[in-house]
């Protein structure tokens, strides 16, 4: 812990540090407030000069748009199809990602073999290739296998994408529960994959849904590959929907704020979930093992 | 990068004990990495082969006969980069871009994470405030970004405005000029990358132990020098698995880009990634993106390799 | 007493227009044929009220016993990407495709020439302009199917204020009249901006392949080119400096918005609808928009439309009204299973009964006849300014209409040269030196793709 002064001056210097603390990270939150809030003005009160910056009034409009409940507005977003494609991609994608990648860490984690450093920095690398490198020939390949326009093409995708960062917060996980409990266990004349079925699994479920969350998120966020595998409605997810509608009505700014309020919903709800986990989960790789 | 090499703090013994905890197991590890792998190389490896293979073709979508490979010819789209002006503007865009972003977001992250650890009250909230920016896909920053530096009805002209230092609609185009283009986007990806940093360098200023600090008060030492000699160098395993982390996912940056100004205008703000997508999709010339690729991959896997290492070299021994 | 008298008018015009109507019905074709068993299928452009058109196909279907099947509904820029891909990788397996005229060169080798299908009769009643840009080397590849083109439209309340003009003729020695020419518009709307009528005097898109648009339409509008006949690019002569020197003063002055370079369509099109822009030209699409007052109380029954500005006048006898323009339109792939078939799915979509439907939404028909039937239409309207609007379009559609070189090269072509113009436009680069190395690169392109062997 940091230790703070001693004396007369500390309660003052506190509240001065609480209150510059407090500044700080509203400013940084700010942004986020003013976008959730614009996507409940009116349009008239958004694209004006000079601003409004007080709302008169809040409406549900630009959602009423979205939807095509209103029958003036032509412009009616696909939201139910961003929302299964991006749900099925992500959710299916995480389930499997997770699961392999938390066998391959469990296998740094506890195993010497040949390769073991080499197999584990190839896996990670694999995660630092950028995406426009990837989609165009990933699109040309997976159009011979039938997967583009696919959302378990997509998946398959996005399974790759996760391995690496799941393998490396597991390997992390795993190094941190004490192998006395495996070992007693060897004892027993438990095999490897009971071992680590029975025990060490059920000691890492905090890790692993640090993981998927951040599996799913990624998943959830992606743009560069899907706005290439992606070719209509059946497989185009969030972003290259949002994308496509801001392209469209490029100043839309009321709908954009509208549409990335619903896109939110899944990291609010994840974040404030695992808030705790998250600090752990990602400084498991501090520690050597 | 202005890291200092942390300082070995245990013996090299347990360090080995660690090491031979590990098993050996025949086979078995193998078998459990082996679905990882084989779906890596199927959608990693063999795409970024085949792309490797197509840089050496003059190949063009629309011309599907394009697609043949000739000796003679093979390095024919690297000539053509390494000619090309706006490649090697949009390659020191790039490499501005990341140098400024990666270390303002670093010493951004490093002051918010000294001053949250010394917050006394309302800590939980402030953290939640922190993660705000997490909310985000990239997709989603740069819009709300490209719409807050808008000229004409953006946040921050309204709010110059209003406070009178600007006088008219319009009047800084921030998404245009030299450099506050670039300034945006910057401003945009720093914000995107400042909670994970953070809250990292958070809890690892929090597992610093206690003691080192009261020697270092008995001695006299005052707040800048408890920082800069006890705090940042332990830091360093912590500020590595940050940087890591981000050097994992700055690609993500590409999203910003297009979104916020799509490297215009006039390639004042061209990275690569936005000059690879105009390349090989829009222009069709699917041979000379894929050069382009390889040379985004090699420097992505070269950054990313180089935080590694210094984060195997810096983690902390238990 | 003059409402009253109005109404009358209107009525009896009505009853005229629906005695007429019914005396000639619009006709169907391309139902006079046996398809019974036949699976069509169609890619096609979907959003907004695009998909109206396709609600027709039922008659098809009933009438002629085939089945069609809309394999894909996307917007333009997405349609384009499926297309190339698809005709890139073989995969192409429909038999009516959305096309464009500003896009159709670069299908050419992977779609069916149509004139042996189309007897002359039923190519009569097209637009011969827009015919001709669905022509390439001889073969027509596409049947139009709606139209673009756009005319200037301008704040009327600055041309009707009488101490304005008065102004303006002391300050130019100039009368103020809606401009015709491209240097009219150029002092308005310097006079407008350093007067303070208007925040803006002119506003274009300045980005993508809309800013190489709209300055391959002000360089053809003064006499000027792209390419030759021989296709080297000419468009860095004294005519190319000359408009982008103007385009250059225009963002240095303030003309035209400092964010231009970040505009495309609705961005130029919300300048307008605030009243911050005098003049600009405007697709007729945006029409309802701007008269709603909902959307634009600045500008709604304050604004008026003209035949597009004659470039500048160092172009000579060359000059021309300006008017980049293209067509959505239908096109068979060459891999289609069914072309004959989705041959007769396209004379159905494209007959004069579907063409008129889908022009009463709003889009400018291609077909002449149409044409008369929207504007006998719009004579019934209580606002003029609807019926000029189309009488303005048939006459910019037939006379003006000029779309961008028929090359597959055009977009990467785009690609070369906006962001030069954005250069010079912002001042980085001078405009001889900025067009001579868009030209010298443009060379290389072109070079690349044969078209020098």
């Amino acid at each position: 812990m940091i230790t703070r002064s001693v004396g007369p001056n500390r309660r003052r210097n506190d509240r001065i540090w609480n209150a510059v603390a407090w500044v700080v990270m509203l400013a940084l939150a700010l942004p986020a407030f003013w976008i959730i809030m614009t996507a409940f003005r009116p349009n008239s009160e958004v694209n004006t000069f000079p601003p409004v910056w007080i709302p008169q009034r809040l409406t549900l409009e630009a959602y009423a748009n979205m939807f095509g409940l209103n029958p003036e507005v032509q412009q009616r977003v696909a939201v139910e199809a961003y929302l299964r494609n991006s749900l099925l991609a992500s959710g299916i994608s995480t389930i499997v990602a997770v699961s392999l990648g938390t066998l391959a860490g469990y296998a740094f984690a506890r195993f010497r073999f040949r390769f073991h450093t080499g197999l584990f920095l190839g896996i990670m690398l694999s995660r630092a290739v950028p995406g426009v490198a990837l989609s165009l020939p990933l699109f040309l390949l997976f159009n011979r296998a039938g997967l583009v326009n696919n959302v378990l093409g997509l998946a398959l995708v996005y399974v790759a994408v996760n391995i690496p960062f799941t393998a490396w917060l597991m390997d992390g996980f795993f190094r941190q529960i004490p192998q006395e409990l495996t070992e007693s266990a060897y004892i027993d004349g438990c095999g490897y994959w009971s071992a680590f079925w029975r025990i060490e699994l059920p000691l890492s479920l905090p890790g692993l849904a640090t993981a998927a969350i951040f599996a799913f998120l990624a998943a959830w966020n992606e743009f560069q590959i899907v706005s290439v595998l992606a070719r209509n409605n059946a497989a185009k997810t969030f972003p290259p929907g949002l994308f496509a509608f801001t392209e469209q009505f490029t100043v839309d700014w009321r709908g954009m704020a509208a549409m990335s309020v619903i896109m939110m919903v899944p990291a609010v709800i994840f974040v404030i979930l695992v808030q705790r986990n998250l600090v752990s989960g990602l400084t498991f790789g501090a520690v050597k093992g | 990068m202005t890291i200092n090499r942390p300082g070995k703090t245990k013996d090299e013994a347990p360090q080995q004990a660690a090491r031979s905890n590990r098993l050996e197991a025949g086979t078995f590890p193998y078998m459990l990495i082996l679905p990882s792998i084989a779906v890596i190389l199927l959608v990693v490896g063999f795409p970024l082969l085949y792309s490797l293979y197509v840089s050496f073709t003059p190949y063009e979508l629309l011309r599907p006969n394009s697609l043949n490979f000739t000796l003679g010819k093979a390095l024919r789209n690297y000539e053509k980069l390494l000619n090309d002006a706006i490649f090697w503007r949009s390659l020191g865009n790039t490499i501005i871009f990341l140098a400024i972003s990666v270390n303002l977001s670093y010493l951004l992250s490093l002051a918010l994470s000294q001053l949250l650890a010394r917050v006394t009250a309302g800590q939980s909230i402030l953290r939640t405030l922190l993660m705000v920016p997490m909310m985000f896909a990239p997709i989603l920053v740069g819009m709300q970004f490209r719409w807050f530096f808008n000229a004409s009805v953006g946040l921050v002209n309204n709010f110059l405005y209003s406070l009178g230092l600007i006088q008219a609609q319009g009047q800084i185009a921030w998404l245009v000029d030299v450099p506050l283009g670039m300034f945006s986007i910057i401003v945009a990806s720093v914000w995107m990358n400042i909670p994970v940093l953070t809250i990292i360098l958070l809890a690892g200023t929090l597992s610093l132990p206690a003691e080192t600090f009261e020697a270092a008060e008995v001695d006299g030492a005052s707040g800048w020098q408890k920082f800069r000699f006890i705090t940042f160098p332990l830091l360093a395993p912590f500020s590595y698995i940050a940087l890591t982390i981000m050097s994992l996912d700055i690609a993500r940056a590409f999203d910003i880009v297009r979104i916020m100004t799509d490297g215009g205008p006039a390639h004042r703000t061209e990275m690569l990634w936005t000059y690879i997508t105009r390349l090989s999709i829009e222009n069709t010339k699917f041979g000379l993106g894929s050069a382009m690729s390889w040379v985004t991959v090699s420097l992505s896997v070269l950054f990313t390799l180089y935080f590694f290492r210094q984060l195997v070299k810096a983690r902390i021994v238990r | 007493m003059l409402i009253r008298r109005l109404f009358f008018v209107i009525l009896a015009l009505a009853l005229l227009i629906t005695v007429a109507a019914a005396q000639d019905e619009p006709q169907y074709a391309g139902l006079d044929m046996d398809l019974s068993g036949i699976t069509i299928k169609m890619a096609n452009i979907g959003g907004g009220t695009y998909e109206a058109m396709y609600e027709s196909i039922p008659i098809f279907e009933e009438a002629t016993g085939a089945t069609v099947e809309i394999v894909a509904l996307l917007d333009g820029f997405a349609i384009d990407q499926k297309l190339k891909v698809d005709f890139a990788t073989g995969a192409a397996d429909y038999d009516v495709a959305w096309d464009h005229t500003s896009f159709v060169a670069q299908y050419t080798p992977f779609l069916l020439p149509l004139q042996d299908h189309f007897s002359e009769e039923e190519l009569a009643p097209f637009s011969p302009a827009i015919l001709d840009a669905a022509t390439i080397d001889g073969n027509l590849y596409l049947i139009p199917r709606h139209a673009d083109i756009s005319p200037i439209h301008y704040r009327k309340d600055l041309y009707e204020d009488e101490a304005i003009a008065a102004a303006y003729m002391d300050a130019t020695g100039e009368a103020l009249e809606v401009p015709t020419t491209l240097e009219q518009i150029d002092h308005q709307a310097r006079f407008f901006v350093e007067n303070g009528h208007s925040t803006y005097g002119y506003t274009l898109a300045g980005r993508d392949e809309a800013l190489n648009g709209r300055f391959y339409e002000m360089v053809f509008a003064s006499g000027g080119a792209m390419f030759d006949e021989n296709w080297e690019p000419v468009f860095n002569d004294e005519i190319g400096v000359a408009v982008a020197e103007m385009l250059h003063g225009w963002y240095r002055d303030g003309i035209i918005p400092a964010d231009t370079t970040s505009l495309v369509w609705d961005g130029v099109a919300a300048y307008f609808c605030n009243g911050d822009t005098a003049i600009k030209l405007e697709w007729y699409g945006w029409y309802a928009y701007f008269q709603d007052p909902n959307n634009c109380p600045a500008i709604s029954e304050n604004f008026g439309l003209a035949r597009g500005f004659t470039g500048l006048s160092l172009g000579g006898d060359a000059v021309r009204p300006s008017g980049w323009a293209g067509a959505h339109a239908f096109s068979v792939p060459a891999t289609a299973p069914n072309p004959q078939a989705g041959i007769q799915l396209i004379k159905f979509l494209s007959s004069e009964r579907v063409a008129y439907e889908e022009a009463q939404l709003g889009y400018l028909p291609t077909r002449d006849d149409v044409w008369d039937r929207v504007i006998d239409d719009a004579a019934a309207s209580d606002r003029s300014l609807d019926r000029e609007r189309l009488e303005l379009a048939k006459l910019q559609v037939a006379e003006d209409f000029k779309t961008p070189p028929l090359i597959a090269e055009w977009i990467p072509f785009s690609n070369i040269l906006y962001p030069k113009v954005q250069a010079i436009m912002l001042g980085d680069i001078g405009a001889q030196e900025g067009l001579d190395q868009a030209a010298a690169e443009t060379r290389e392109l072109m070079a690349d793709a044969g078209y020098y062997d």
